[in-house]
């Protein structure tokens, strides 16, 4: 760890300065990229976290030091990018590179590995969440990023990032919403029925081998063909391509994890349980809303999770066949070799899918504890 | 196997040969999804080609993946790596929030248009279903045939090539099935990084609004994961019923 | 012969082994009992040094075990754990040769030792050879790991509740073939349970532990005529000390000259099972016959009651 820190403080370039957006560009290390001071300040914190991590065991003090080093390193790069590029000069960009790269990776690791030894409780865990997106925006807010290359694309392009923002969550959570309108009944209608569970499962699990695009591709014309043949359908914006075909496959994709682990949850109830239940004269109805769901609700909310990471992700690809979403920079991106319009398009899809995956986790710890 | 399954399964392979090898035998199916006497079956490269290229890539890549992931289970398990376990499973689990598309969009511009980006995506994203396999496949060896393998003096070079590799081993195919079928997903979007694959045909079909296009292309990547996706998994529960372990169908 | 001097195990504070000394002679079964936590499996596993001793040390056969690479003084002592540990991925066979292939046996070799040892232990290699361990019951399980630690001949058998996980009608069989294998083969074996009767059956000396330490090394009977402590007494049972010490006894201690009326009775049984008969059949003395038939002489309610006593 310590020598990562060190390559990436004397051996890489902190950041990157391009004359345009397109050209190729050339990499500034640390002691060029700030003033003496600055780049003094931030060496001396990112080796003292070097130290740190190698020589503490303590949790609770190498999570303290990489969250300094994180909260240096961070606005450094936004002042930086003051300091680099041209006073005035509107095109010039500068962008984070390697060596800023590393540092942020070698202490975000040491910060993973304090926080899974210190195995937080689900609240705690919500609450670095919450410190650390309060931290983002005040980062946002404050102007420090402003002179960064990504900010500028956004700049750029604020009111589309937002539209498309709107549109990937549309996707993600409404695709998720549907899948358990239909899958919960599903799952509970399978769990009762044998010759159901094993032919829905089976269906379910080839659907979801079949790889996004493919899938996307094969309702495109389907969906083109009833648009065409059911006016009503076309005035309700269902078209061949867009945002239809795109929905439609990421319920497909969700409706596995949901069915299945509903069918696990419910066949996790222990029959002692719903004897017990049945024996005080519970009806088959009052059984599976005050007994068998609540008791496998922490299952079902695990294949949730697993759709929502899922969904946040694959809807990158809806912008392919023009369904729009964060996937819309990141293929005008890979057009434009701009790799800053990429990572307009990659870092909130992450930062999404990681908050997602975070906040549900602690929801399925907190259910489970209210259940055993 | 039941005959019918083992029927289906032969008719899906005879039909994808039969399609990607002779194409134009199925033009009167596409026909009527062109408009303007677009051309209906995809005509700007061969379909075994693309196939081969896109088999190609996803295997190369997997082989890596499997190599470094089952190398770094194995470190991570035995006592001089014990260290990084709990790290390593963290990392898993925040790697697998990435969506593959973003590994593949980032890699552009670091390596270039083409096959390089594609590969190193599927390799990066490829990892980490293998590595956590891996890791489950080597904690869930009971201890007590450890213990029996420690007792008669095998040493832990022996315990680990004779007793938890063999032991694990359903379990890592599973992971490495899973990452093959992402795989095969990632690299059909590496077409749009220019990289030589099926995903070429769908998006030649929606750049020039051939419905035909898209939904051959679509079907040909989707019939070749399910079969790819139906093999291992067959082989898995061979593998499984070996030990006397059923597997869950489905999972 | 084994030799334990001073073994003590200590996880920091806390001993699990304190300071035992005990010795087994060739040829002769050592069953260490004790309640949950005397420290005998720790004991057990310092002899193969699964466990690293503390202070101490082990001999065999005058060889400090120490001085042997751990691997090869483990190829050299068979282990049966409970549960034994079988190999779920390989035949029947193959887990059976374990050892033998680890020592680099010729395949002649070890084929023709795994047939003798499905033969002894009287499984049919036609039939079990080539089946996994899940294909077996409990019983077969037990008996091919059993058969899988003396594949290479050990000198020295360390067993660890090796019936533990059978079911009692399975367990007193399974314990039965152990004495007459172990018999046979003049195997010395180490065994560590938690039974006081299987410790009967099958020690010809037993240790007693409690809280690390070892409170007895004795034969069965001086166990239940001199208990050296009062745990060691109430852990043999007091209500079932004479009936314990009769059946460590034949017919013939307590033969008498004569004869009488009724079944005859085998000069080889046990003391407890010639007593069970008498009172059944209701009567004061029953006939005694060797192992051709011919008549020896009698037994008596009397003559058997004698030999129940503490003060034999």
């Amino acid at each position: 760890m310590a020598i990562l820190i060190g390559v990436a403080l004397f051996a890489s370039p902190f950041v990157i300065y391009r004359a345009n957006r397109i050209v190729a560009g050339e990499g500034r290390m640390l002691f060029d990229a700030l003033p003496p001071s600055g780049a003094f300040a931030v060496a001396a914190v990112a080796l003292g976290v070097a130290l740190c991590g190698a020589l503490i065991r303590t949790p609770l003090i190498r999570l303290a030091a990489a969250s300094v080093g994180l909260c240096v390193i961070f606005p450094a790069v936004g002042w930086s990018a003051g300091f680099v590029a041209p006073a005035g000069n509107t095109f010039a960009r500068v962008s984070p590179s390697l060596g800023f790269w590393l540092l942020a990776l070698a202490f975000a690791l040491i910060a993973a590995d304090a926080l899974t030894r210190l195995r937080l409780g689900p609240w705690a865990r919500l609450a670095a969440l919450a410190a650390a997106v309060g931290a983002i925006a005040l980062l946002l807010l404050s102007g420090a990023w402003t002179d960064l290359s990504l900010l500028k694309e956004y700049a750029n392009r604020q009111d589309t990032f937002w539209r498309e923002a709107r549109q990937h969550l549309w996707l993600a959570f409404g695709s998720m919403m549907a899948a358990c309108l239909v899958g919960l009944p599903l799952g509970v209608l399978a769990h009762r029925v044998r010759a159901v569970r094993t032919g829905i499962l089976q269906v379910l699990s080839i659907v979801q081998t079949i790889p996004s695009i493919a899938l996307f591709g094969i309702l495109i014309a389907p969906l083109g063909y009833l648009a065409a043949q059911v006016p009503l359908l076309a005035a309700l914006g269902i078209r061949g391509i867009g945002a239809a075909p795109a929905f439609i496959a990421l319920l497909l994709y969700s409706l596995l994890p949901v069915v299945a682990n509903t069918v696990t949850g419910l066949n996790q109830v222990p029959t002692a349980v719903t004897d017990a239940a049945r024996g005080m004269g519970l009806s088959v109805r009052q059984r599976l809303w005050q007994v068998e769901l609540p008791l496998a609700l922490p299952v079902i909310l695990a294949g949730i999770r697993i759709v929502l990471v899922q969904n946040l992700g694959l809807a990158t690809v809806a912008a392919l066949i023009g369904g729009g979403g964060f996937g819309t920079f990141v293929f005008q991106g890979i057009g434009q070799t701009a790799i800053d319009l990429v990572l307009l398009g990659a870092i909130p899809t992450v930062a999404l899918s990681f908050a997602a995956a975070i906040v549900l986790d602690a929801i399925i710890d907190l259910t489970r504890r209210g259940s055993s | 196997m039941s005959w019918r399954s083992f029927a289906l399964r032969a008719a899906a392979l005879l039909l994808l040969v039969l399609f990607i090898t002779a194409p134009q035998l199925f033009a009167f199916a596409f026909k009527p999804l062109t408009i303007n006497d677009a051309p209906a079956i995809y005509n700007q490269g061969s379909l075994l080609a693309l196939t081969l290229s896109h088999l190609r890539i996803v295997f190369l890549a997997t082989l890596a993946s499997t190599v470094l992931a089952v190398g770094l289970g194995i470190f991570v398990t035995r006592a001089s790596g014990s260290e990084f376990l709990p790290l390593s499973r963290s990392l898993v689990n925040i790697g697998q929030t990435f969506p593959p598309i973003a590994v593949l969009a980032i890699a552009v511009p670091l390596v270039g248009f083409g096959e390089k980006p594609t590969f190193i995506a599927l390799f990066l994203y490829g990892l980490l279903p293998i590595f956590e396999n891996t890791l489950t496949g080597l904690t869930e060896v009971s201890p007590q045939t450890l213990e029996a393998a420690k007792g008669m003096g095998m040493n832990p070079r022996q315990r680990l090539l004779q007793v938890e590799l063999p032991l694990a081993f359903p379990v890592i195919l599973a992971g490495i099935r899973l990452s093959v079928i992402i795989s095969l997903g990632t690299a059909t979007i590496g077409s749009t990084v220019a990289a030589k694959g099926l995903g070429e045909v769908i998006i030649a079909g929606l750049q020039s609004n051939n419905v035909a296009f898209v939904l051959q292309g679509g079907l040909v990547v989707a019939l070749l994961a399910v079969l790819i996706h139906d093999g291992l998994g067959l082989a898995e529960r061979m593998a499984a019923r070996r030990l006397g372990r059923h597997l869950d169908e489905v999972s | 012969m084994i030799e334990i001097e001073h073994l003590t195990k200590r996880y920091g504070a806390t001993t699990v082994v304190d300071d035992v000394s005990l010795r087994v002679e060739d040829g002769t079964i050592a069953v260490v009992v004790g309640t949950s936590g005397a420290g005998k499996s720790t004991l057990l596993r310092m002899i193969n040094r699964l466990v690293e001793p503390s202070a101490g040390r082990v001999l065999i056969d005058g060889e400090d075990t120490m001085a042997i690479p751990e691997d090869e003084l483990r190829h050299r002592i068979g282990y049966v754990i409970q549960g034994y540990g079988l190999f779920p991925h390989r035949t029947v066979a193959e887990n059976i040769a374990t050892v033998p292939r680890l020592l680099g046996w010729d395949k002649r070799r070890i084929a023709a030792r795994v047939e003798e040892l499905l033969d002894l232990f009287q499984l049919d290699p036609a039939e079990f050879a080539g089946k996994f361990p899940h294909e077996l019951s409990g019983g077969q399980q037990q008996r091919v790991g059993v058969a899988r630690a003396l594949a290479a001949k050990p000198a020295l058998l360390l067993m660890d509740e090796p019936f533990g996980a059978l079911d009692p009608v399975i367990r007193s069989k399974a314990q039965v073939d152990l004495l007459a294998i172990q018999r046979r083969l003049g195997t010395t074996i180490v065994l560590v349970t938690h039974d006081m009767n299987e410790a009967f059956q099958l020690g010809d000396r037993i240790a007693v532990m409690d809280q690390a330490r070892l409170l007895q090394y004795d034969t069965p009977a001086q166990l239940l005529t001199h208990p050296a402590e009062a745990f060691v007494e109430q852990l043999v049972g007091t209500a079932e000390r004479p009936f314990r010490l009769l059946s460590l006894l034949h017919v013939q201690a307590a033969l008498e000259p004569g004869g009488a009326e009724g079944e005859p009775i085998r000069i080889t049984d046990s003391l407890r099972d010639a007593l069970s008969r008498l009172i059944w059949a209701g009567r004061e003395a029953l006939p005694v016959v060797d192992a051709s038939g011919a008549l020896v002489g009698r037994v008596s309610v009397k003559g058997i009651l004698a030999h129940g006593r503490s003060v034999a």
